[in-house]
């Protein structure tokens, strides 16, 4: 009996139909698990959390009571000759599948206010939008990740690829632990700080703006010397920590330059921190 | 089914694209025979796990050499179909690219030369060539779905000619219209290198009314205070003027306002 | 992203004169054509080649392209040429001793090891090395069809063949990769 140190292949996933889901937990299937992942969340309301876990399928859980409408389950049409007496139960939340993109959007009625939290590989491309949502937070992924938040917060933690992140009122926390070369980032926000956490060997040509706040780092941001020079603390000697502050608009390079990451706000501080 | 027609149906079932009758027949057989059944969970362990090898990327390179290729291509179509032949191509089209590169290393592109050496391009035809891929690169970039790919191409918008009336249209296009709030921002940013055109300009005075998010109404704002740009004044008066806006908005227009006298 | 009718279209456009679309077929497709290349042959530099050899290929044979028929099939036909090509021309050259040593240093590859995942239980180091060690008609269809996701009947295309042959195949292939990957736990354990 050889033991085999991979995991094994669950053979119960034979009958699927058979197994009768909890209207608030769904398991959807990507077509084709070997090809590229994407996710795209939609919510009207609600916040909206993102794993990465061990598995090949995407787990999804809400708290609404109207449940999910999953691929495969349809609403009863009414039989010949009738028809719907009363609003049909409309689901709270709507998952589709469809060449390796799962799609989950929210009803846009008020009582789809409830918060979804999502499981999916760690090798899969995000992007979530939120409306009048509370947080978003994404978390454990390696691939493209895409943010957008009217009225909340997003945290973005323990991720590696690339991250474009935007929160109209909200603060914009992110922590990577590696970076895909040669791609862009972008982090913005009106009303909110931007607080950044960056591989310390990163390479990038960065731009930070902030019309009415200040801007810290203790990466070395090289500057053009014709700019205004940072004006700089440097406490390392004891025991704290190097920082920079630099005026409104600052273009500057990190380790020798690289892809770019944009960072604006416009009522807000930047913070860009080295891991 | 038999076991032999089982076995080449397996990794049909490991990447879920069994169906219908098919499937059906599939599982019955599993159901009675032991050794498929051990076969498929043991050896589909091994399927799912090469999911979890690392995925090589290659160097940024490729895409230089390719979008030099397509250019130099693009222009010897150009130049073969010119009434004056001035054909002093003889070699395929990537030799020339290379050619190009050679004398091309000090503008970044940095590009491993394989072949003999050749005779050196003119400076003009070259600078032409580089300034065409770029044009290719950020048009294509700007089409792509994610919106890091379209950051991407506004970079390389950036590193455009300032006379491209292609690639002014494209980061016009994108502050109009993107999807993306952060596309919308780099965009916006990039029109600086267009600064000296006219039309530029007017984009830029244009494109206000129309933006609805505050941080991008902003960087428009800011744009037009850097350019000095005093037919702005009327657009900017309606701005600071209109209950509807975002109070940040507002004063940055007024502020701009007064900068601009 | 765009499905297949996607491609076969921008191809046709590129037939047709349209010359710069080109450029996106390339974006979707040359990170799949590298690892495409870089599992049959391990050389970096030498996948990077042949990427831009198939891309230049794709344009001198524009003509020739049939919109009827799949896009990515038609690529990889002339992918399997060009490093056939390639290998062919390699045979001829006499490597000196030093570059050899140099070289063997760029076929480790350049992704971030699998040596990461071993405290999860899974020994991806041996399942590359087995991979590896697999005859190369059987990677290649196991790469066709596992990595780059194509149909049965696009590798039938490709390789000239049966459709199910194919699936055959890519049974054998992965029973395979089964035996070399416990032989290398064997060889480790002992």
């Amino acid at each position: 009996m050889r033991k085999f140190a991979l995991w094994t292949f669950a053979v119960a996933w034979l009958a699927p139909a058979a197994l009768p889901q909890d209207p608030q937990r769904v398991t959807v299937a990507f077509s084709d698990p070997a090809r590229p992942k994407k996710l795209v969340v939609d919510m009207s309301f609600g916040s909206v959390s993102v794993h990465g876990y061990g598995g090949q399928e995407v787990i999804v859980e809400t708290s609404n009571r109207a449940g999910i409408r999953a691929p495969g389950r349809r609403e009863a049409e009414p039989p010949p000759g009738m028809h719907r007496i009363g609003p049909s139960t409309a689901p709270g939340l709507e998952i589709t599948e469809e060449n390796n993109t799962v799609r989950i959007s929210s009803a846009r009625s008020p009582f789809a206010q409830a918060d979804v939290t999502i499981q999916v590989p760690v090798q899969t491309s995000v992007t979530v939008n939120a409306m009048r949502g509370n947080s978003i937070s994404i978390d454990n992924i390696n691939g493209e990740i895409e943010a957008n938040n009217l009225n909340g917060q997003v945290t973005i933690t323990n991720v590696s690829g690339s991250v474009v992140a935007h929160s109209m009122n909200g603060k914009i926390l992110a922590s990577l632990n590696s970076v895909t070369p040669e791609k862009p980032m972008s982090f913005s926000t009106m009303n909110g700080d931007i607080d950044v956490t960056l591989p310390a060997s990163i390479k990038a040509n960065v731009r930070l703006k902030t019309d009415r706040g200040d801007m810290f780092t203790d990466f070395d941001i090289k500057t053009d010397s014709a700019a205004q020079p940072p004006q700089v603390e440097d406490n390392r000697k004891k025991g704290g920590r190097y920082r920079a502050r630099f005026d409104r608009t600052t273009i500057g390079t990190i380790n020798g330059g690289g892809p770019e990451i944009q960072f604006t706000t416009f009522n807000g501080n930047i913070l860009i921190r080295k891991k | 089914m038999t076991c032999e027609e089982a076995k080449s149906r397996m990794a049909d079932y490991w990447g879920r694209s069994l169906a219908g009758e098919a499937e059906a027949a599939f599982s019955a057989h599993l159901a009675s025979c032991e050794s498929c059944r051990s076969e498929v969970s043991r050896v589909g362990a091994l399927w799912q796990s090469l999911d979890l090898l690392p995925l090589e990327e290659p160097s940024g390179k490729v895409r230089d050499r390719f979008y030099e290729m397509l250019g130099a291509y693009r222009q010897g179509l150009a130049s073969a179909d010119a009434p004056v032949r001035r054909r002093w191509w003889t070699q395929p089209a990537w030799q020339r690219a290379a050619a190009a590169a050679l004398l091309v290393a000090g503008l970044g592109l940095g590009y491993g030369l394989r072949g003999t050496s050749q005779p050196p391009a003119e400076v003009s035809q070259l600078r032409e060539e580089v300034a065409s891929m770029r044009q290719l690169v950020a048009l294509s970039l700007l089409q792509q779905q994610s919106a890091s790919e379209r950051l991407k191409g506004v970079s390389w918008a950036y590193r455009a000619e300032p006379s491209d009336r292609e690639v002014l249209e494209a980061l016009v296009s994108a502050v109009n219209h993107d999807t993306n709030v952060n596309v919308r921002l780099a965009a916006v940013d990039a029109l600086r290198r267009f600064a000296s055109s006219p039309e530029t300009r007017r984009a830029v005075v244009d494109a206000l009314p129309g933006q609805t998010t505050p941080l991008v109404q902003v960087a428009l704002i800011d744009l037009l205070v850097d350019f000095k740009e005093r037919d702005a004044a009327d657009v900017l008066r309606k701005l600071a003027a209109d209950g509807q806006v975002n109070d940040g908005v507002r004063q940055q227009a007024q502020w701009a306002l007064e900068r601009l006298q | 992203m765009a499905g297949n009718t996607g491609d076969n279209a921008v191809m046709a456009q590129v037939s047709a004169g349209q010359v710069a679309q080109l450029a996106v077929l390339f974006e979707r497709h040359h990170r799949a054509l590298f690892r495409y290349f870089v599992s049959m042959n391990r050389d970096r530099e030498a996948a990077e080649d042949l990427v831009q050899d198939v891309f230049f290929r794709i344009l001198r044979y524009r003509a020739s392209y049939n919109p009827a028929r799949s896009f990515t099939a038609w690529m990889y036909q002339i992918a399997r040429n060009a490093g056939l090509d390639q290998a062919r021309k390699r045979k001829a050259e006499v490597v000196d001793i030093d570059t050899f040593a140099d070289r063997r240093a760029e076929l480790v590859s350049a992704a971030p090891g699998p040596e990461e995942n071993l405290s999860r239980g899974q020994d991806l180091v041996l399942l590359q090395r087995a991979l590896e060690r697999l005859p190369e008609d059987k990677r290649e269809i196991l790469v066709l069809s596992r990595f780059q996701g194509m149909k049965h009947e696009e590798i039938a295309e490709v390789l000239g063949c049966e459709v199910g042959t194919v699936k055959v195949r890519v049974y054998r292939a992965i029973r395979a990769l089964e035996q070399i990957y416990f032989a290398l736990e064997k060889e480790k354990a002992s």
